[in-house]
């Protein structure tokens, strides 16, 4: 694993671990209740999607293809219901669920240790395989073939562990050799090393011992490598030269055995016999197979890829931040208190300087800690759109725009799986099969993926944008009415044809592959951008592509706000959203019909909203010409606020309303957050969107 | 019939032994407070803190009892006025009792805080009206002879 993959790795191990986790979770629970509720099999579906599409881009094929095979079983339960499984066959169904966590978590943990993954998955895509023949209801043909469950049973051990299984306890020091896949007749390839090996140590036993008169024991070398053990660890580095050059070794890895402990001589002695036995049976390394399936791992400590990423729970972080901002507000109560006034002290003045430097680095480091830039996130995708463009062949680049965008920690975490859905779908969907005709479209043959994200004052937007063949809306209409999500007398707009994209289990790509297909890819990403508040919208036109649109609000954030006051009131509105303030003079106000105001800017009339009005306020100034105007602009409304003094620009923590308050729906009026300035008031963050539908409504 | 009623008096006599143990270990402390002259209580496992003199924050278009919010160290806490909650005049006088309430902080403005007590559970009586007393579950007569009202905060928040 390279330097440069180490985070993209530790993201990996994080995000599997915790899927598997959550799978853990669902199957014990659905082992109680015996069954699969259709939440937990969209859910087992997603994690299996998910672990599928990462593994394959972190090149761990059998991680991968024994997702696959889970997903293809769970597809067919998604569609026919748990009432396709027999009644008989479920507790096969999660011991083999069971199993398969238990397979992944093995195979993560060798990632974690660098150590070589197993090859040997045919034991547990067999098992897979004759579940969902069952569930289909064939059970004769499904049964695996004699050759293959012969195949599959020395294969059990290698789920686990590499097999290190001490043959003698005499020879602790080994190495483990794994030949190029598919090179075949390894149990001679491994005599030959066995004879190589001679020439420079003669007291060496291998496993499995009788290779080259038992041409059997070449699947578990090919399954479980091949196993030299020599009596001291000089013996076993004299001898590694030699398995060096050795023809057609693709790894090799010492490995010292512990001393078995007094448990583990039953698991020993009987490979010890078959070790001696001249000529043992097939059969025999068989039966040592399971039992040396808990011997311990390689001892040494091989911890080079363990995360370095831990989990917080985000309420921490947000009690971290309320203390924090108390102790700023405090020091500066204490350094500015009244009873210092007049008098000279140098000392104190100095150590207060400071202290107000540490609180200030203590500041940034605790906002540090929930904004995260999304570049992590963005980074993801290049990897992404290079292996499909692979894979696919099509030519394709990753323009990454505004990588920098700090977000809060819960977004980032909520948007990764919908981005990455996106971007495949794009890949995989949006650009066109052919560069020709791409050409033909008049475009450059070389598609290209754009991925933006930017603040608006109260949203992070995000677009995955990509220039290839766009959506057929008529071919979604007709998908639409084939799956029933669509009355087909009935004409729908564009965009509603578009929203079908976004119901679950719909899926335009008739192939289901390895990176998308069955329509799992955007009702997830609904989903997940639903979980934060943020919304998704598709938009298109045929021939030039499409633009997919995250709008997620900053539930928690640090932003730029200018503080107006209106009586004794304060509020703060976003920076962002703010075009000019100006003065005017009562003629400049036009006045329409329903009592309504406006002012003219530019060429342009806007209307004016006063605050005091809007907010029923018994103070604040009536008199246009005592106030001020804030002119005010944020999706398609610009409109000029009236309040009575501009206090000056702060960068603010938004501190949610309280729940018995949000409960009285004041986020209608534009009421969105609160935050507590330098001297311990609150103002009122506006959500100008808001202010300007409740202003509406009134009027 | 005779019988019957030395039963009655036995039972009686137990039950007495009974109660005479009972109020050491079924009963509650109570924060007690007045508002419009009348004395209400609050178990206290509810109060958080007793605040005096904090800046309220108007907060628009939320009921007139809401008086607005204050910053209680970082944390942003709506206030309601009892006396506007229940119906009767605002008084100026500020005192405050942050109770937790489903997790979520409120204050409750009040005259003043009086004392804290234990209430024996059984002391505390049903209210006979149903009407008009809807935030108040339960009353009870204090040592000093005045009536507790007991305050249904969450009665008093979510209606």
């Amino acid at each position: 694993m390279g330097s440069g993959n180490d985070s993209i790795l530790d993201m990996y191990l994080y995000e599997t671990n915790t899927l598997l986790e959550q799978l853990d979770g669902i199957l014990l629970t659905a082992e109680q209740a015996d069954t699969f509720s259709e939440d937990s099999v969209n859910e087992i579906f997603r994690i299996m999607h998910t672990i599928k599409g990462s593994s394959a881009m972190m090149e761990f094929s059998s991680l991968m293809t024994v997702a696959h095979r889970i997903e293809d079983m769970f597809f067919i339960v998604r569609e026919k219901g748990m009432d396709v499984v027999p009644e008989a066959t479920r507790p096969d169904l999660f011991d083999m669920l069971f199993q398969a966590v238990d397979f992944f978590r093995g195979e993560i943990e060798k990632v974690e240790n660098d150590e070589p993954l197993s090859q040997s998955i045919d034991h547990i895509v067999n098992k897979i395989n004759s579940l969902i023949d069952k569930i289909q209801g064939n059970p004769t043909s499904s049964e695996p073939e004699p050759a293959a469950e012969a195949e599959s049973a020395p294969a059990a051990p290698a789920e686990s562990a590499p097999a290190v299984g001490v043959v003698d306890q005499d020879y602790l020091f080994g190495i483990h050799v794994y030949f190029d896949e598919g090179s075949g007749m390894e149990n001679l390839r491994a005599f030959m090393l066995t004879n190589s090996v001679k020439d420079y140590c003669s007291d060496f036993i291998c496993f499995p011992a009788n290779v080259e008169t038992d041409p059997s024991t070449s699947d578990i070398i090919a399954d479980q490598g091949f196993l030299v053990w020599f009596r001291t660890a000089e013996e076993r580095n004299a001898a590694i030269p030699a398995v060096q050059a050795g023809a057609s070794v693709r790894e090799y890895q010492p490995v010292d055995a512990p001393k078995p402990a007094p448990a583990h001589d039953d698991d020993a002695k009987p490979a010890q016999a078959q070790a001696d036995a001249p000529k043992p049976s097939q059969d025999a390394p068989k039966a040592d197979a399971p039992a040396s399936k808990p011997a311990p791992a390689p001892a040494a400590g091989q911890q080079h890829a363990k995360e370095s990423l831990i989990s917080v729970n985000l309420s921490k972080l947000d009690q971290l931040l309320a203390v924090v901002s108390e102790i700023v507000i405090t020091e500066s109560m204490v350094t500015a208190s009244p009873d210092l006034k007049g008098l000279r002290l140098d000392n104190f003045t100095k150590s207060a300087r400071d202290l107000r430097k540490l609180t200030d680095d203590l500041q940034d480091v605790s906002m540090s800690l929930r904004m995260v830039p999304v570049s992590g996130t963005f980074q993801k995708m290049n990897r992404i759109v290079r292996d499909m463009s692979k894979k696919l062949g099509k030519k394709a680049k990753l323009t990454l725009i505004g990588e920098d965008t700090e977000v809060d920690k819960t977004i980032v975490d909520a948007i990764g799986d919908p981005i990455m859905h996106i971007v495949r779908n794009s890949m995989d969907h949006g650009l066109e099969e052919n560069e020709a005709d791409r050409i033909a479209a008049g475009k450059d043959p070389v598609g290209e993926v754009i991925l933006s994200a930017r603040h608006t004052g109260s949203e992070v937007i995000i677009e995955i944008k990509d220039d290839g063949q766009g959506v057929d809306t008529q071919a979604v209409l007709n998908k639409a009415i084939r799956q029933g999500l669509a009355a087909p007398d009935h004409e729908y707009s564009q965009k509603e044809i578009l929203n079908f994209l976004m119901m679950p289990g719909f899926s335009t790509n008739t192939e289901v592959t390895e990176y998308s297909g069955r329509g799992v890819g955007m009702d997830v990403v609904k989903k997940n951008v639903a979980d934060v508040g943020g919304t998704v919208s598709i938009s298109s036109e045929w021939g030039k592509g499409m633009t997919t649109t995250l709008k997620i609000p900053l539930t928690m954030a640090i932003m730029d706000g200018m503080e107006v006051s209106v009586g004794k009131s304060m509020f703060t509105i976003p920076i962002n959203s703010i075009q000019s303030s100006l003065k005017v003079s009562a003629e400049d106000v036009i006045h329409d019909p329903a009592q309504g105001e406006m002012v003219k800017i530019r060429d342009n009339f806007y209307p004016i909203i006063r605050a005091k009005e809007l907010f029923c306020m018994e103070q604040g100034c009536d008199n246009i010409e005592d106030g001020i105007l804030m002119w005010v602009e944020s999706g398609e409304h610009s409109y000029c606020l009236f309040v009575d003094e501009l206090l000056g620009e702060q960068q603010i923590v938004v501190k949610p309303l309280p729940n018995y308050v949000n409960g009285f729906g004041v986020k209608n009026y534009g009421i969105t957050g609160c935050s507590i300035l330098g001297d311990g008031s609150i103002s009122i963050i506006l959500d100008v969107i808001n202010v300007y539908t409740a202003a509406h409504n009134a009027f | 019939m005779q019988q019957t009623e030395e039963v009655m008096f036995a039972t009686e006599a137990q039950m007495d032994d009974y109660n005479d143990q009972l109020p050491e270990i079924a009963s509650e402390k109570y924060l007690i407070f007045s508002s419009d002259g009348l004395m209400y209580g609050i178990k206290a496992e509810q109060v958080n803190d007793i605040i005096t003199d904090y800046a309220i924050t108007y907060l628009p278009r939320v009921p007139g009892y809401v008086r607005g919010v204050i910053n209680l160290r970082g944390q942003i806490v709506p206030m309601v006025d009892i006396r506007l909650r229940l119906g009767k005049m605002p008084q100026d006088n500020f005192c405050g009792i942050v109770v937790n309430v489903d997790g979520n902080n409120v204050g409750i403005l009040v005259d003043m805080v009086e004392q804290m007590v234990d209430v024996p559970l059984d002391a505390i009586l049903p209210i006979p009206t149903s009407s008009g007393q809807a935030m108040v579950s339960g009353m009870c007569t204090l040592p000093d002879g005045n009536t507790m009202l007991e305050l249904d905060c969450e009665q008093l928040l979510h209606d």
